[in-house]
């Protein structure tokens, strides 16, 4: 009866999106962090290879988490 | 002539609703970005005031909700609207005056439901549509909020807990000038649309609108308009109460809350699901709180949280239902809804001056 009246498959939908969203985009964003953190700490020690192999992984997640944004506000827009 | 009269009136008091619907949400939208200083004051509100006038331009689902899915639009007069606003409206004030958290979102369909029952009786109420697009999202919403705030931090300090607290906090608190600003964006897309909806609910009652249209373009800037210049109005007032009332939080939480309930928000609004979005930032605030420690998050509000809950939508309806009562008393003209409109005036002006009279701040939503 309940399956019925509730939209079971857009009430998931939400669901599974807001998990995506909301802890993806935190575990990009966190990595991001990690990545310029690390990328000032080993350039200050004297690791350039180290420092930039973390200052690229740093870059590639801050894309990554606007890129994720973009695509959210776009999807909420075509409907 | 008569029915554009309550027209009118019922546009403008919808306007009012909205203004006092971001005068009242200001504070749950930028005090997570207060609080961890990643943006002064003054800048938040009005970078959410922007953001939140922008959000009402993105998605019309919950407009559509609230226009077709929760009362029959055959059954439906302006007059009829007109009550369900003054049922919000009222409710809202005294859940203010009293200081209880409450959703402005389920008082509005809480007013309408009860004033349409009571002109059509129970087949005016699409039972199907509040249930599943109203009663079980307000439930689950919060709730996922709550987890996915809970789990973001956890992953935060998986990720971040070795590093430099300095650079982290500067980090996060760049990040959440995006989350934060989503965070208001999803504010002004799904509770801008709540009173797009009413209008056009009073517009197709009226005849100016075919039944199933989408609001039209004044409807939609007008909204806009109206809850961004409630957000950029209401700061101010609130704020200094909220300020002091919210979790400390340190800036990852502050960046998982608030994109917790950005998600949530915006995933919700682009299914049509019409939130409350005070209780859906508030779990993401929990959540962030319950996920660093536990006995950090205030078991209490969220019990407040539940008992405004469940005393909004029949509160709001009751009213609701009485304010159609009492306008149907000067018959079915004009006359009802402005002295409604003149009697609730006075009973605000009358509110507003014992409250500042008597010196107590004015409480958080």
């Amino acid at each position: 009866m309940l399956a019925t009246i509730v939209d079971t498959e857009a009430l998931l939908k939400t669901i599974l999106a807001s998990f995506i969203a909301g802890v993806g985009v935190t575990l990009i964003f966190s990595v991001a962090i990690l990545g310029a953190s690390r990328f000032a700490d080993l350039s200050r020690d004297g690791r350039p290879a180290a420092a930039i192999a973390f200052g690229l992984l740093g870059l590639v997640a801050l894309l990554a988490a606007a890129v994720a944004v973009a695509v959210g506000i776009i999807v909420m827009t075509q409907k | 002539m008569q029915t554009d009269v309550i027209l009118v009136i019922v546009i403008g008091t919808a306007l009012a609703f909205d203004f006092t619907n971001g005068f009242h949400d200001t504070a749950n939208v930028v005090a997570t970005s207060i609080s961890t200083r990643a943006m002064p004051p003054r800048v938040a509100i009005a970078y959410a005031a922007a953001l939140n006038f922008a959000g009402a331009f993105i998605s019309l689902a919950v407009a559509a909700t609230v226009a077709q899915d929760v009362v029959s639009a055959g059954a439906i007069t302006p007059t009829v609207v007109f009550a369900g606003l003054i049922g919000a409206i009222s409710w809202n004030l005294v859940t203010w005056y009293f200081g209880l958290p409450s959703s402005s979102s389920h008082a509005l369909i809480g007013g309408v439901v009860g004033a349409a029952f009571a002109a059509a009786g129970p087949s005016a109420v699409l039972g199907d549509g509040v249930l599943g697009k109203v009663l079980i999202p307000a439930v689950v919403a919060p709730i996922v909020a709550f987890v996915v705030g809970a789990i973001a931090i956890v992953v935060c300090y998986r990720v971040v807990g070795r590093l430099r607290p300095g650079q982290v906090s500067r980090g996060y608190r760049l990040g959440q000038i995006v989350s934060g600003g989503l965070l208001a964006l999803a504010h002004g897309t799904n509770d801008a649309q709540k009173t797009m909806g009413i209008i056009t609910l009073a517009l197709v009652a009226n005849g100016s609108l075919a039944a199933g249209a989408d609001p039209p373009t004044w409807v939609i800037v007008s909204a806009a308009s109206a809850i961004a210049l409630g957000t950029y109005s209401g700061g101010w007032r609130i704020i200094r109460t909220m300020g002091t009332r919210i979790i400390r939080m340190d800036a990852a939480q502050g960046f998982s809350a608030s994109g917790a309930g950005a998600a949530v928000i915006l995933a919700s609004s682009h299914f049509g699901f019409p939130l409350s979005t005070t209780q859906v930032i508030s779990g993401g605030v929990m959540g962030a709180g319950a996920g660093k420690r536990l006995s950090a998050v205030r078991w209490g509000v969220a019990g407040n949280i539940v008992v405004a809950w469940l005393l909004t939508l029949p509160a709001a309806a009751a009213i609701g239902a009485l304010t159609y009562g009492v306008t149907r008393v000067f018959g079915t003209g004009s006359v009802g809804p402005i002295v409604v409109t003149a009697a609730g005036l006075g009973l605000v002006a009358a509110a507003f001056t014992r409250r500042i009279r008597a010196g107590t701040p004015v409480p958080a939503p």
